[in-house]
């Protein structure tokens, strides 16, 4: 085969490919997008039986009413503060668990690691009850803390971080004892900021998990002002049922401050993944 | 400047026991060379002086005091590493700042005593730059540089120049040496590399199986090895070992008979060793001549150095082949050739059943 041929070919098959992308980003872009849609037709169209992609009338209403309804600004502000308490909280337990585990030496060591990846096992779901139980003894229902300490213990983040911490050469650990580093010293000063982007990754990763976790507050939280987003969303209807167009505008009202946090730290997500993965 | 005492250090691994017993002196500012092959212990034996390795039994004093359980960065000792370690993320002035700034010096003392060791080590020029952007031999000079900025009592390097091509090695050598000189620091220096070993090395330790096997100057190993194994580890090429028996005695020296039958005197007493008892006969290929007469042998292959040629002969009930070195100008005789070999019976060594040397019986020796 000559290198025409050869040239022609590859041409064809990154043709292949790009339609390939395009298509699967359109059937995973078609949710959003009709969600945008509805939000930007008035209610009553979005209970009609005719089908439109584009909404015959262009309308904000539905982002006045939502925003004008009082709470979405308190639920986004709740939403922030849980989702960057748990990110902040799990990271920092997270990277001294996974130090601890990768670098020190201490009895029972291999005995809490499989402890701690047990959970993995374990279903959120099996856990509700008994958390719910004792959040309700500490007095916790309702209430910020209540929300943010069951979702500070992520397995997933602990071992990622320990493999990549398994791969940093002991000689900076052993250079940074030498030179009068305690351990917390050797983690911040030279874990840390080696570690940078898959820090990054695994903390936007649990952000976006925090933000968008319903059960647990949905569980732990009555009280409409202590709501966090996903659970605010469930209060959009009045008596006449659910407002649509409101639902879809508080829906992405709600989700735009996360894509836009991973938008800004979208390279660092991605270096961070490629590191932790071994690829350069 | 700080003298190191250690006594009956044993490491253990659960039931592996990998350092059996190290008893060992190091003076005040001597530089001291811990050399041996690969899996020695070497390397354990100066994590453990460094504290990063628990001593299992035994006891490290350091300037007389004893330093078990006292964590590295209070020893007042100062570690290289092979990989040089230097943080990826700082600067060279924050690497071998960064020490300094553990202990609370002043910013401004940390900065003029950075600058002044690097101005020493010549990589002023270098202090904004991070570890990525430097050559090898470069991050060398900031590692010594990291050690040199605390001011320790005892230096420690684990091979570091183990990284480092063979012409950036020998410069390194010498400029570790002239540092010594300058500093007059204790230094303890890890390699497997017997140049190294030979060049820089005030004192020599030679390890094996994790035991000592012997520790003396240069010129002593060299030409007092006190068993077979300090004998082949020195020295390039290694010590040419023929299997003899003992023929008998001739005043000071030993006859030992050969392979192919015939006798030789070697300068060293037999002791209570009879007549017929194994020996080993060690020549070290300097002192191998080829000669009109003497023990027969035929050429292999013919190695020309420059200023050196290396014969390489097969010896009949010799396993393997011995080296000769023939200098520039001697003859150097072509493969397949019969030749005969010669040697001065004072700079022939005869070792035991066991490895262990028997006492040479000349001045030269005693002199040592």
């Amino acid at each position: 085969m000559n290198m025409s041929s050869a040239h022609k070919s590859n041409l064809g098959w990154s043709a292949v490919g790009a339609v390939c992308a395009i298509v699967l980003a359109l059937l995973w872009a078609a949710p959003l997008l009709w969600a945008l849609s509805t939000a930007l037709r008035p209610e009553l169209e979005t209970v009609s039986a005719d089908f439109h992609w584009l909404p015959q009338a262009w309308t904000l209403d539905a982002f006045r009413k939502t925003l004008a309804a009082g709470n979405l600004l308190r639920w986004l502000f709740n939403s922030a503060l849980v989702a960057l308490s748990v990110t902040v909280v799990t990271m920092a337990i997270s990277l001294m668990a996974a130090y601890a585990f990768s670098q020190l030496r201490f009895r029972g060591k291999g005995i809490l690691f499989a402890l701690a990846m047990l959970a993995f096992l374990l279903p959120f779901e099996a856990l509700l009850v008994p958390l719910f139980r004792t959040m309700n003894q500490l007095g916790m229902i309702n209430s910020y803390a209540g929300i943010v300490l069951p979702q500070v213990v992520s397995p997933v983040v602990i071992y990622v971080f320990k493999q990549f911490f398994d791969e940093i050469p002991a000689d900076f650990r052993e250079a940074a004892v030498m030179d009068g580093a305690g351990p917390l010293r050797v983690l911040w000063s030279v874990y840390l900021p080696i570690s940078g982007n898959i820090v990054w990754a695994m903390a936007i990763v649990t952000f976006i998990a925090a933000w968008n976790n319903f059960l647990w507050p949905f569980i732990i939280v009555t009280s409409t002002d202590m709501m966090t987003i996903p659970l605010g969303l469930t209060q959009t209807y009045d008596a006449f049922g659910v407002r649509y167009a409101q639902l879809m505008a508080a829906a992405l009202l709600g989700a735009f401050p996360v894509a836009l946090a991973y938008i800004l730290f979208q390279k660092k997500v991605t270096q961070g993944f490629l590191a932790a993965s071994g690829l350069k | 400047m700080a003298s190191v005492r250690l006594r009956g250090i044993e490491k253990r691994y659960g039931d592996n026991l990998v350092i059996k017993g190290i008893d060992l002196d190091i003076e005040d500012g001597q530089f001291v060379v811990f050399v041996g092959p690969s899996g020695c212990g070497k390397s354990t034996l100066l994590r453990m002086i460094a504290g990063l390795e628990d001593i299992s039994s035994g006891t490290l004093e350091l300037d007389g005091k004893v330093c078990n359980g006292v964590e590295p960065a209070k020893r007042g000792i100062a570690m290289v590493f092979q990989s040089y370690a230097l943080y990826p993320h700082m600067t060279v002035a924050e690497n071998m700042g960064f020490a300094l700034k553990l202990a609370k010096v002043p910013q401004a003392e940390i900065g003029e005593r950075v600058r002044r060791a690097a101005d020493a080590l010549q990589i002023g020029h270098l202090l904004e730059r991070k570890p990525k952007a430097l050559s090898g031999g470069q991050r060398q000079r900031v590692a010594i540089g990291r050690a040199i900025v605390r001011k320790p009592e005892v230096f420690l390097f684990d091979e570091p120049l183990s990284n480092l091509d063979a012409a950036l090695r020998a410069q390194t050598r010498v400029e570790l040496a002239h540092l010594h000189r300058e500093l007059g620091s204790t230094m303890i220096y890890v390699t497997h590399d017997q140049v190294e070993a030979m060049t820089l090395g005030q004192k020599i330790v030679v390890f094996n199986g994790g035991r000592i096997e012997q520790v003396g100057t240069p010129l002593e190993l060299y030409e007092r090895p006190a068993n077979l194994f300090v004998a082949g580890f020195l020295g390039s090429p290694r010590m040419n070992v023929i299997p003899v028996t003992l023929a008998g005695e001739e005043g000071d020296a030993a006859v030992v008979r050969l392979p192919d039958g015939s006798t030789a005197a070697v300068a060293a007493g037999a002791g209570r060793l009879a007549p017929g008892a194994a020996l080993r006969l060690g020549l070290r290929p300097e002192h191998l001549r080829l000669a009109s007469t003497g023990f027969g042998a035929t050429v292999g292959l013919v190695e020309y150095l420059g200023d050196v040629t290396l014969v390489h002969v097969q010896v009949p009930g010799v396993d393997g082949m011995l080296a000769v070195k023939v200098y520039s100008g001697g003859p150097a005789p072509a493969s397949g050739s019969r030749v005969a070999l010669a040697f001065d019976p004072a700079r022939a060594y005869l070792f035991d059943e066991s490895g262990a040397a028997l006492s040479s019986t000349t001045a030269h020796a005693a002199a040592l």
